[in-house]
Order: structure tokens, then C-alpha cells, then sequence
């Protein structure tokens, strides 16, 4: 089976916010919850780069881990998923998680932490694919009707890729052949268009032009 | 099944049952009516019947001294109860669905917290006090107890309900709340709304015979 | 077969290379014609590289600038969370039921091997005036309290691995959330009984000559000879000041986990719930054998929580100092006297506490 990724190509992203608007218009998040969220190191500083962050949907997830309720599972496409009837809102795998992924809405009586939301990869839950139960509880289910999530398929530079994890690492490897480790590294990337060009690597060239 | 039960058919009992008892506990009181006094008047009576339903919320200067820890969570769990039945959201939204279908002013979380933290410290400070204390301990009949045990449970299957997504719970909650209405008729819980004809009636009495009480 | 053993394309190896050596600060492509002139030593950082530094955390803890409201936004990767994880999943949850299976077995063997403590003299038909109600109202309080929090609290630690497999998903998690919420709502009473508890008993649980002599002879259980004390022995008094301190620290790490709306980051959530844990299982140690004295350890041990009078034999074995400042000083009551007026109040006063308070 495809084991399900995010990749965010950290030399194009250009902190946008599509990605998010993209998650929260797609599948009505609630107020406070921020399933995807585009961070900016070295803001205005030489170096400066954006990276669009939710669920990694890791392999061995310290969420489902800690989860003291067990509430978490792992679908054939690799993708980490939980169930909202059996989640208790104890906040333990947004302790673990270490990308800040399991949000709380503040709700309930107490504006203690309520159920809690995460980024599904556009999968839903356990529900009946596409019911409207499922489409209240956890929004889109856009895998089931053979799409990808739609953060990545709306990035406008294509920096945040997202889908099997084998054709994600050749897209990415393709572009990392193309321009060089990094533009920051290795100056602007036509710039090294010569040098491709004496390996006879494929890209951007103007020696080719 | 027995959801349904609940939701439905019994809590229509138990208002019900609730709301005729009153009357019919209130009617039955007020029957009896007051024995002629032919003496001359001294004061008021209606103004001292007033006067005296508000005055003894403050407790004379004996019972602050002998009976403080009484007072202080006997005021805590009274108010506390007060504002969770009618100022928690869960239960303004249950009223206004049911009964009055118009919502009013929720206390904000913040306050819902204080406002139940304050009610259990208070009633089981109370319960703690009537079954240690020599005297009280003498004093309480099945019917303290019982009703003290009720409330308590009513109080302590909302909180553990609170996360408002189980339906077992809630309706936990609500089963052992109707239970407590068909049981409140019956019992000295009934002080709720006979505190203000027996001070009312002191009140009055006291102050036709020209007595400061 | 020729094929399958010729070597890869050229370029499929320039590709491999280059990935492989991504990470670090590689100013060369490496093997083709221009090696020579590229091959310098690395002059210039790798911003790239750097990038990965900060986002992992690795020199220091670092936030970047996002437009996502809310704590710790700025954070790509949160270190913290792995160690956290290892905490609870590796050493709270076995150590912490070893270290609760422990203290149970070992009072068993105890009872087993020593039994009872009995009133060597047996019951009198005299008694001292010991807790007044509201000592024993606060006492109460605070038991009552304890055991909700700790059951609760052992059903949200250990729940996912005994009671789970037994009840089912649905069920379980029913369970779970109430005894979350249960918790949530109980915890500042917690605090509350610390706080009357406190006040009440300091005064009687300063340490004095002689608690050194008995905690040395553990108390009379090693040796023969039998260990004076006041009214509280020096068992009574660590109790006490392990329920302040790390009771303390139990309420106080609480309230970070219980109101998460207060700006504190992941990180001090994961560091509250490291001292929650600990502090609640070696409490609930304490308190465990405290229960045991109470209930079947020892013969007259609950009379005074539950009457306010503890019989005088048993004042005599456990807490002689005590009982003979009460004798001195007329004290002793018959045990079918009447509940005296002092006993009635609820905020009266025992005369141990008196006593003691002349004796500073």
C-alpha cells in the first residue's frame, strides 16, 4: 500500500497561507483550531524560510502512543487517524506530538479542552467515507474519493507536496538535482545553470537556451 | 431504550410529579391557616413578615460565632447550587428547550468552575457536619440524609458529565436529577419554598405583638 | 544477465550522491570533470543546514513568526515531547504500578507476619478528648477527596492497559472522560483541603526532641522497646509534611495541566505532568499505609477521627507524652460521659494542642 506524506520544500514556500485557508474552507475547522499552520524562521532576517507544519502522520506516533484512551489508529495508506467518540480531551498527545499537531477546541462547560482535532490528510475518521456525520466531525474526506489533501494541491508554488511517500521523495530529489542542496548555499539557481549543464543534469539551463 | 425512557416519559413524570407536589405541599399548608389573634395590634404584621424573610438571611450575632463553619458552607453550597441550576449552559439550554423556550444571560466558564468548586466544598463540608457533629448527628433522620445523597449524586454525575459528548452520562445525570424532583415534595428538600412561610409566619406574629425578633 | 550486473547510469548515481550528501555543507557536486576546481575546503555556511539545526532544536530552543494564533505556535518541532513520552510510557507507568504493587504486598506481608497492633493493656473504660469536629470534618474532607482523585486518576493512567482490554473501547472511554472531568473538578477541593489542613494541624506537626529516636527505631517496629511520642509521632508529622510539600506540588502542577487557557507552553504542561505523576503515586504510597494503620493495622488507631475520643490505654502506648499531659491535668473522661461542650464545638479546640502550645 502507499504510505501517505507531507513534504514542505522549504526553498519555495513563500507564506502564502493558502494551505491553511485551503484546510480550514475545506473542512470547516472550528474556531481556535489551526489543523495546518505556516511558520516563519529568521522572519526579515537574511536566511529567512517558511514552513507549512501539521500531522506528519508518523510511523511510530508518540500521540497514539500516549493516548490514554487508545483513541488513535493507523490506516492502510499510512495515514494516522482518531476517533472523536472515544477521544477524552486530555491533551496528552498534544504533549507528545512534537509538531504541535492535536489542537483543542475550548468548549464544553468548562472551556476545558474539548475533542480533540488534527490534521486526518484530508481521510476523515471511522465513519461511513463521505457520510455527513463524518464530514461534522473531522471535514473532508477527499482520499476516499481518490484526491489529495487540498492544502497541497493548492499551494500555489507546489512547495507543499503531499501523497505516497515514494513519489513525493522523486519529486523532491528531482528538485533538489535541479538547483543544488540549496539556493542560500549555492547562490541564485541559475546560476549554476553552467555547472548543470557540464554534468548534462536536466533543468533550467541558459547555456541550453 | 431506557434512554428513551428517561428523556421522555419520566422526566415528564417526575416534573409533573414535582410540580403538583409543591402545590399541593404549599396548598396544604396554607390551609391551615393562622389562628385569630384578638388582641390590639402592636405593629405590622404584613411589613414584619417582610421584613423578617429578608433579615434572617443574616444570621444573629450567636449563631455567626457558635455556628460559623455552618454558615459559611451553608451559604457556599446554597449559592453555588443556585447559580449551576439556573446559569450553567448545559441546564439553561435543557430549561429553554423544554420549559421556557427563551435563553438567558450563562455564567462564563470561569464562573460555572467557581460556582461548582464553591457547591461541593459546601455540601460535603455540610454532610461531613451533620454526621460528625454529636448533636446534628442526633438531629438527622433518613429523609437529611437521604436527600443530602441525592443532591450530592445529582452534583457529581453532572461534573463527571461534563464533557457533554456521552450520552450514558448525561442521561445518568438526568435519571438521578428526576428522581430528586419526585423525592423533593416528600421531603425537607420542601425548605426551598417553605423558608418563606415560616419566616414569613415568625415575622408576622412577632411583629403584631410589637416583639423585635 | 550482462545487464543486470552492468553498472547503473552515471546519472542515477550523481542523484543518489547528492541526496546523501544534502545535509551537510557540500559546496561540491563531486565526480565529474570539474572536481578538481570545486574540491575547497567549505568556507561559506550552509544556511540550509542551519535551517535544520533551528527547527530541530538542536543549539536552543527557538520559536519562528506564524500567523496561527495560539501557544507555541511558532514552534516547528518541540523536542520536550519525545522525552515526555518516554517518561510516561517507559518508566511512569511500570515503575509506578510496581511501586503501588510494592507497597500493597509488603503491607500484607506485614499484617501477615506481625498482625495487628493490639492495646497491649487493652480497651479502658476511660478516654481523652482527641480531634475536635471540625479536625475531624476536615479530615474527612480531604479522605474523601483523595480517594475520588486517586481512583480517578489510576483509571486515566493505567486504565489503557488493565481496564481497556476488559471493557472495550466505548465503555472504557465513557469511564476515562468522566474520570477526567471528575478529576478536573475535584482537583482545586484538593487544594482547598491542603490549604484547611494546613492551618489547622502545623502547629502539632513541628519536629521535637525525640521523633529522631523514634524514626531511628522505625517507629517500635524494629526492636522490642517501645518509642515515646506527643500527639503526633514522627510517622503522623512526615505524613503531614509530605502531604504539604508534595500535595503541594501535586495542586499547583494541577492547575497548569487543568486550565490550559492561562498562555503556559507545552513544555511546562510536560514538566507539570512529570511532578503530577510522581508526586500522586508517592502520595498515594504514603497514603496507603496510612489507610492500612488506620483500618486493620492497628486496634483503637480510628477511634479519634471518628468519635473525637480515642481511648486512654491506647493514648498511653502511642502517644504517651500526650496522655500524660492529659492526665496531669484531669483531663480523662469516663467512656460513657456524655459528649462534653468543648467536643460539641465546632471549632473547639483539643487540649493536646493547648498543651502543647504551653509547652513552647
Amino acid at each position: 500500500m502507499a504510505r501517505m506524506k507531507f513534504y514542505c520544500d522549504v526553498e519555495r514556500c513563500i507564506e502564502c497561507n493558502g494551505c491553511v485557508t485551503a484546510c480550514k474552507n475545506e473542512n470547516e475547522v472550528p474556531w481556535g483550531v489551526n489543523r495546518r499552520r505556516v511558520v516563519t524562521i529568521k522572519d526579515g532576517e537574511p536566511g529567512e524560510r517558511s514552513l507549512s507544519v501539521a500531522c506528519m502522520h508518523c510511523s511510530d506516533a508518540p500521540c497514539a502512543a500516549v493516548c490514554p484512551v487508545d483513541c488513535f489508529y493507523t490506516t492502510d495508506d499510512g495515514v494516522v487517524l482518531h476517533d472523536k467518540d472515544i477521544c477524552i480531551g486530555c491533551g496528552y498527545c498534544f504533549y507528545a506530538c512534537p509538531f504541535g499537531a492535536p489542537q483543542f477546541p475550548e468548549d464544553g462547560a468548562f472551556a476545558s479542552r474539548g475533542k480533540m482535532d488534527k490534521c486526518t490528510f484530508c481521510a476523515g475518521g471511522p465513519e461511513q467515507d463521505n457520510s455527513a456525520e463524518e464530514q461534522r466531525k473531522y471535514g473532508s474526506n477527499r482520499l476516499a474519493e481518490g484526491k489529495l489533501p487540498l492544502c497541497a494541491e493548492m499551494c500555489a508554488t507546489k512547495a507543499l507536496l503531499a501523497g505516497d511517500a515514494n513519489i513525493i521523495s522523486t519529486i523532491y530529489r528531482t528538485r533538489v538535482v535541479n538547483r543544488g542542496a540549496s539556493v542560500l548555499s549555492r547562490g541564485v539557481s541559475y546560476q549554476n545553470a553552467e555547472l548543470r549543464a557540464a554534468r548534462g543534469v536536466k533543468g533550467k539551463s541558459s547555456l541550453n537556451d | 431504550m431506557i434512554g428513551e425512557l428517561i428523556d421522555g416519559p419520566l422526566w415528564y413524570i417526575a416534573s409533573g410529579t414535582f410540580l403538583l407536589g409543591v402545590v399541593w405541599r404549599l396548598f396544604s399548608i396554607l390551609r391551615v391557616g393562622v389562628a385569630q389573634d384578638f388582641a390590639p395590634p402592636k405593629g405590622n404584621g404584613p411589613a414584619g413578615a417582610v421584613r423578617t424573610v429578608f433579615s434572617r438571611f443574616l444570621p444573629r450575632h450567636p449563631v455567626v460565632t457558635r455556628g460559623r463553619l455552618q454558615l459559611i458552607a451553608g451559604y457556599m453550597f446554597h449559592l453555588g447550587l443556585f447559580a449551576l441550576l439556573f446559569f450553567a449552559r448545559p441546564h439553561v439550554d435543557f430549561i429553554a428547550e423544554r420549559i421556557t423556550g427563551t435563553e438567558w444571560a450563562v455564567l462564563p466558564h470561569w464562573g460555572f468552575i467557581i460556582a461548582s468548586e464553591i457547591a461541593f466544598a459546601g455540601l460535603i463540608m455540610l454532610w461531613l457536619h451533620r454526621l460528625l457533629h454529636p448533636v446534628t448527628r442526633l438531629l438527622s433522620s433518613a429523609d437529611d440524609y437521604i436527600g443530602t445523597v441525592l443532591v450530592f449524586l445529582v452534583m457529581l454525575t453532572g461534573c463527571l458529565a461534563l464533557a457533554q459528548s456521552f450520552e450514558p452520562l448525561r442521561l445518568l445525570h438526568l435519571f438521578l436529577a428526576e428522581l430528586l424532583l419526585i423525592y423533593f415534595p416528600f421531603s425537607n428538600l420542601m425548605h426551598a419554598f417553605t423558608f418563606i412561610i415560616s419566616r414569613g409566619y415568625t415575622g408576622a406574629t412577632m411583629a403584631r405583638k410589637g416583639v423585635n425578633a | 544477465m550482462t545487464g543486470f550486473f552492468s553498472p547503473p547510469p552515471l546519472k542515477g548515481i550523481l542523484s543518489l550522491l547528492l541526496v546523501m550528501l544534502l545535509l551537510p555543507a557540500f559546496p561540491s557536486f563531486g565526480a565529474t570533470a570539474d572536481l578538481e576546481q570545486s574540491v575547497q575546503p567549505i568556507q561559506i555556511p550552509n544556511p540550509a543546514s542551519d535551517l535544520w539545526r533551528e527547527v530541530r532544536q538542536r543549539d536552543a530552543a527557538m520559536t519562528g513568526s506564524t500567523q496561527a494564533l495560539g501557544v507555541d505556535g511558532g514552534v516547528l518541532i518541540n523536542p520536550t515531547g519525545e522525552k515526555w513520552r518516554q517518561f510516561r510510557m517507559q518508566q511512569l507507568l511500570p515503575y509506578g504500578g510496581y511501586a503501588l504493587g510494592a507497597v500493597v504486598l509488603i503491607l500484607l506481608l506485614f499484617y501477615t507476619l506481625r498482625g495487628r497492633v493490639p492495646i497491649k493493656a487493652g480497651m479502658s473504660d476511660k478516654k481523652l478528648f482527641r480531634y475536635s469536629v471540625y479536625e475531624r470534618m476536615i479530615h474527612w474532607f480531604m479522605a474523601l477527596i483523595f480517594l475520588f482523585l486517586a481512583f480517578s486518576g489510576l483509571i486515566l493512567l493505567f486504565g489503557r492497559s488493565l481496564l481497556l482490554p476488559l471493557m472495550g473501547p466505548a465503555l472504557f472511554s465513557l469511564l476515562a472522560s468522566a474520570s477526567k472531568e471528575g478529576h478536573n473538578l475535584f482537583g482545586p477541593l484538593f487544594a482547598l483541603a491542603l490549604v484547611l489542613i494546613f492551618f489547622r494541624f502545623v502547629r502539632r506537626n513541628i519536629y521535637q526532641k525525640g521523633d529522631l529516636t523514634w524514626l531511628l527505631r522505625g517507629g517500635g517496629v524494629i526492636g522490642k522497646k517501645h518509642v515515646p511520642s506527643n500527639f503526633f509521632n514522627m510517622g503522623e508529622k512526615s505524613l503531614f509534611w509530605l502531604l504539604v510539600f508534595v500535595g503541594g506540588a501535586i495542586a499547583a502542577s494541577g492547575f497548569f495541566l487543568l486550565f490550559p487557557v492561562f498562555g503556559q507552553g507545552r513544555v511546562v504542561m510536560e514538566l507539570s505532568h512529570v511532578v503530577h505523576g510522581i508526586g500522586a503515586l508517592l502520595m498515594l504510597s504514603v497514603i496507603i499505609g496510612h489507610i492500612y494503620i488506620g483500618t486493620i493495622g492497628m486496634e483503637g488507631a480510628i477511634e479519634g477521627m471518628k468519635s473525637g475520643y480515642c481511648d486512654l490505654n491506647w493514648a498511653r502506648e502511642h502517644h504517651d507524652w500526650w496522655a500524660e499531659k492529659c492526665e496531669q491535668r484531669g483531663e480523662v473522661l469516663d467512656r460513657d460521659q456524655p459528649i462534653s461542650a468543648r467536643g460539641a464545638d465546632a471549632l473547639g479546640t483539643p487540649s493536646g494542642q493547648m498543651s502543647e502550645e504551653a509547652g513552647k
